[in-house]
């Protein structure tokens, strides 16, 4: 019995003194294949993968364009992708997993917000700089605020205050009867409150009728759509995106729902193809990076886009565009890709890109970029094959209208 | 439910007793050697596994050796996980008191769960314990403002020594605190307490007539069970830095039920070794690019299930291993022996 | 009114599918005592099966397709229970949950691999996809295509189980299997066909409800859990009582989501685990063997 007792507390102490000296710790681990690799994980499958697709592809692209231009700091860049699968927690291991395993010096941020922030922690947990350019939510650069986070899209403050600066100018006076419906996660809960607040702000006179919170990427929203249609609201704000935008509009639509409400919502490139001539007349659109609005540069990223993958890029796929620039300009104004002095170089510096400079503001890293705003028109543009904005419809909130200061 | 099950006998002389320590101290000084061997992703992976081996056995007292099959474990598992980081996230409470804190309301949850779901039997019961399960998870989404929701609360949230790129630390933690968890289930299970568990499970009208109070019994068992969930719960914040709401819902309080029929019922460690291969296998096969691992888990639940109800611990049995060179022996043997004879 | 109207057609549409999802399940419990977990795989894929299979909303093209993924699931149903179920019945019921859980897993990954991952819907035909104005309110016409099918396949098994000998053969069979099986009923098939039956009526659900509500992966778990509510609400094995308790989530679905629509849902397990508390074998059920 002693002599086994005596044995285990051997091999326990032999084990324990392991930990002393690096137990678990893997060393430095990959970066020999002499290319300098990106991550990105996002949501590339199910009915939201379009959207997470639309980013890689955008980054991939930029990619490709950095080094045909002799690469970043001289060196080829690569991209490491992997599938959320909308999920947190998978979001958050496969950030680490591209970080420990692949030595990632820069993370692209996912679709939705709940992801981000796992993706953010872990980021700023190995120290490195992540960007986003989809998810949104306010509190990633508020409350788990990191130096190694960037924004390049207006955040949940300042997009639902540039809808309720749109409604303050059509409302006019009259009580307006509004109807929310959003996504029942951060972002959709952030925007409806940011909208609200921001209405409050501007004096509007409204009256909410309905509010609903469907769950995200579920498409039966029954009892959510027949509580909003039974309000008859004049306005409905809906936060949602992608194939859940869709879903919405097809169903709401066999309600003859927009006869009498409009529709103000995030139509993108990729919502208006998948409806084809479902676009209810009259619905407003509100975009983070219309291409059609952002100059020459941004009409050729277009170009360029349809000529690689055979179809319309959507907004996604520009904004991840810009985010790549952006962390290479950051990398060579630092002269390395350490996480540290790349983050410290972009904090407070204006970069150029497709869709013009953007300033990253120096106490939130926030980028500085407007939101817009557009009636959709009732014909698709002959060119590319979807409706874009009536002439005269576009309203474009600035970044000093819309956001908060430091 | 009948079985054979290897448990020890009260009288057992000391020398007998110690020779059943043998394994489980090797096993956990292999785990510990583990740890300090394998690259780094394995070892986060490896933290997991602890955590869902305790989930598993202590799911298993009230499965395997009370012959309660709750579809709700992952109620008390996720009220543990949010104890941590929900006091973390609100007040900044010190992790050790959360720590402390979590089984403990994991046992208070069990307590009034169990008080109402025991009244039923059987299959009731499972699905009782399911909406239970189920419950939890919507009323966690629908509050928000206070859970985080469906986001999710991620974070700096247990103490640095515990974080970080080095798995080592959080992973010796884990181990040390399951074993300890897993030694305290051990006790209870070959207890009198445990010895009349199994009775209940076997036949309950006996057990009443004897004058035993079933109800109390495996209401108490529902609350040990409930604690040391929670505990794991707790435990999986550790592994993973962060508490879902989907850490409560049927699908995780099935993983429970699915690694124990896996790893073995009626082997106290069974369930820790359903926990090993489950975790492992889903990695392995999402990493490799095999992908269907739901196929893979449902054709193996379905084949344990029908062919080898004692799971994997019964396949790696001394019985089963003596049975099967037995047979080969047997079969040697025949070889020489004529056609006729069987 | 018109939010009166809307709100019925809403919870009548509801309950409809909800119905005759939970009435297969509730019957396979009441004839054999066995809970399938699978079942909701079986929605999933006479949904999934209609968006193949009606392709275009070609008018009659729809109503075959309809029938086809019926009927194909409930071969499918039949092959599963001669294969695996018949294992299963004398084993107790963790084997069983366990047993039926894993066909569900194994279905799913199937499903996924034929269909992807992706949310798909189908077109109702023309004559039925319009909107219906009734009042001042407007709703989608095939909302009562819906209730209409609920009302048919309730009529139906009314007359089946009351009136033909199949009937009440499988309500002997609950009763008291040994006698009827002594009395010179073939047992075994009785139950093979019972079971297509269930898996019928589940995925003749998802096949009537594609055009309103889409299909995807994770629509198995989702209805399985509404349908244990429904059929505990019920009670297991009544067919009366899934008509009840898909009436009450239903309503509870409709109104609540108007009233507190963040806790719409726990209303629903709430009732559930209070029903079940009460009275163990639900409201109308029939007890465990």
């Amino acid at each position: 019995m002693r002599r086994t007792a005596r044995l285990a507390v051997l091999a326990m102490v032999a084990a324990i003194t392991t930990a002393g000296c690096g137990y678990g710790d893997d060393g430095d681990s990959g970066g020999e294949d002499g290319e300098i690799k990106v991550g990105i994980s996002t949501t590339l499958t199910g009915s939201l993968g379009d959207i997470g697709n639309g980013g890689r592809n955008g980054i991939e692209l930029a990619l490709a364009d950095l080094n045909a231009d002799g690469g970043v700091l001289g060196e080829q860049v690569s991209l490491v992708a992997q599938d959320d699968d909308l999920d947190p927690a998978r979001g958050g291991e496969n950030a680490r997993s591209m970080i420990v395993e692949d030595d990632v010096k820069a993370i692209f941020g996912p679709v939705a917000s709940s992801i981000a922030a796992s993706e953010e922690a872990v980021a700023d947990e190995f120290q490195v700089p992540i960007f986003f350019f989809s998810s949104n939510s306010a509190a990633l650069l508020n409350d788990t605020f990191t130096e190694y986070a960037f924004q390049v899209v207006p955040n949940t403050v300042m997009e639902p205050r540039a809808v309720a600066a749109y409604l303050a100018e059509k409302s006019q006076g009259t009580t307006v009867r509004i109807g929310t419906f959003a996504p029942d996660y951060s972002f959709g809960h952030d925007s409806v409150d940011g909208f609200l607040a921001a209405l409050d702000a501007l004096d509007v006179d409204y009256e909410v009728v309905s509010q609903q919170f469907p769950a995200l990427d579920d498409p039966n929203i029954g009892p959510a759509l027949n509580d909003l249609v039974a309000a008859s609201p004049d306005y409905v704000y809906n936060a949602q995106y992608g194939n859940d935008l869709v879903t919405f509009t097809k169903q709401a639509s066999q309600f003859n729902f927009f006869d009498k409400t409009t529709l103000i919502a995030m139509f993108g490139v990729k919502e208006l193809e998948a409806l084809g001539d479902g676009v209810p007349p009259g619905t407003v659109a509100f975009n983070r990076a219309p291409f059609w609005s952002l100059g020459q540069e941004a009409t050729d990223f277009v170009t360029r886009y349809q000529a690689e993958y055979d179809e319309l890029p959507s907004e996604w796929a520009l904004l991840a565009y810009t985010a790549v620039q952006a962390w290479a300009e950051g990398v060579e104004e630092a002269g390395t890709f350490d996480g540290e002095p790349v983050s410290d170089a972009l904090s407070g510096a204006t970069v150029s890109t497709i869709r013009g400079d953007i300033t990253f503001r120096e106490c939130d890293h926030q980028a500085e970029v407007s939101e817009y705003l557009g009636e959709l028109a009732d014909k698709p543009d002959p060119e590319y094959g979807v409706p874009l904005w009536t002439a005269g419809s576009e309203f474009e909130a600035t970044f000093d209208e819309i956001s908060d200061p430091c | 439910m009948t079985g054979s099950v290897r448990d020890v006998d009260l009288a057992t002389p000391r020398r007998r007793r110690v020779a059943n320590l043998v394994g489980p101290v090797a096993l956990l000084v292999a785990m510990v050697v583990a740890g300090g061997v394998l690259p780094a992703t394995d070892v986060f992976t490896l933290r997991l596994v602890v955590v869902y081996a305790l989930f598993a056995l202590a799911t298993n007292l009230l499965i395997g050796y009370g012959g309660l099959v709750s579809f709700g474990q992952a109620a008390f598992f996720g009220a543990g996980a949010y104890t941590i980081a929900l006091g973390w996230l609100h007040w900044e409470t010190s992790f050790w008191l959360t720590l402390v804190l979590a089984p403990f309301i994991g046992g208070l949850l069990a307590l009034v769960v169990g008080a109402i779901a025991l009244r039923t039997r059987r299959l009731y019961f499972a699905l009782l314990t399911l909406a239970f399960s189920q419950l939890f998870y919507v009323v966690a989404n629908a509050g928000y403002e206070f859970t985080k929701g469906a986001d999710g609360v991620f974070g700096a949230i247990v103490p640095e020594f515990l974080r970080g790129r080095n798995p080592g630390n959080g992973y010796l933690f884990i181990l040390a605190v399951a074993s300890l968890a897993a030694l305290a289930l051990w006790k209870v299970t070959a207890s009198p307490f445990g010895l009349v568990l199994r009775a209940t499970r076997e036949n309950r009208e006996r057990m009443e007539a004897l004058g035993v109070n079933v109800y109390a019994h495996q209401l108490m068992t529902f609350v040990i069970s409930g604690f040391f969930c929670a505990l794991a719960g707790a435990l999986y914040v550790v592994a993973a830095g962060s508490a879902t709401v989907e850490l409560l819902d049927w699908g995780q309080s099935g993983h429970a039920v699915y690694m124990t029929v896996i790893g073995g019922m009626y082997v106290f460690l069974g369930p820790a070794l359903g926990a090993l291969a489950y975790t492992f296998g889903v990695d392995y096969v999402t990493q490799s690019g095999l992908g269907h691992w739901q196929l893979f888990l449902g054709l193996a639940l379905l084949g344990m299930v029908i062919f080898r109800p004692d799971g994997l611990a019964g396949l790696l049995s001394p019985a089963t291993w003596s049975g099967w060179v037995a047979k080969l022996r047997g079969r040697a043997d025949r070889g020489s022996e004529p056609e006729g004879r069987r | 009114m018109d939010s009166l109207i809307l709100d019925a057609v809403s919870v009548l549409s509801t309950a409809g599918w909800l119905f005759i999802v939970s009435a297969g399940l509730t019957l396979v419990f009441g004839a054999m005592r066995l809970i399938n977990v699978a079942h909701g795989s079986f929605y999933m894929l006479g949904g999934f099966l209609m968006t193949s299979l009606a392709a275009s909303s070609a008018g009659i093209r729809f109503w075959w397709a309809l029938a086809l993924a019926t009927l194909v699931v409930a071969v499918l149903g039949a092959l599963l229970e001669v294969t695996i179920l018949r294992r299963i019945y004398q084993k107790d019921h963790l084997v069983q949950l366990v047993a039926t859980f894993a066909m569900m897993l194994i279905i799913a990954d199937v499903a996924k691999t034929i269909w992807g991952s992706r949310a798909r819907t189908v077109d109702a035909p023309a004559a039925v996809d319009g909107t219906l104005t009734v009042g001042g309110a407007s709703f989608p016409t095939y909302r009562l295509v819906i209730i209409a099918a609920a009302v048919l396949v309730a009529v139906a098994l009314w007359v089946m189980l009351t009136k033909t000998a199949l009937g009440w053969r499988t309500r002997a069979a609950v009763e008291d299997p040994e006698l009827l099986s002594s009395s010179g009923t073939n047992l075994t098939l009785l139950r093979t066909g019972t079971f297509a039956l269930g898996a019928a009526l589940a995925a003749f659900a998802g096949a009537v409800v594609s055009p309103q509500l889409a299909v995807a992966p994770g629509s198995d778990t989702s209805i399985i859990v509404a349908a244990f509510i429904v059929t505990v609400i019920g009670g297991l094995g009544s067919i009366p009582g899934a008509a009840i308790g898909a009436l009450v989530i239903g309503l509870a679905q409709t109104i609540g989501t108007s009233v507190a629509p963040s806790w719409a849902a726990t209303s629903i397990y709430l009732a559930m685990i209070l029903v079940l508390a009460v009275r163990p074998s639900g409201l109308l059920g029939v007890a465990e063997r």
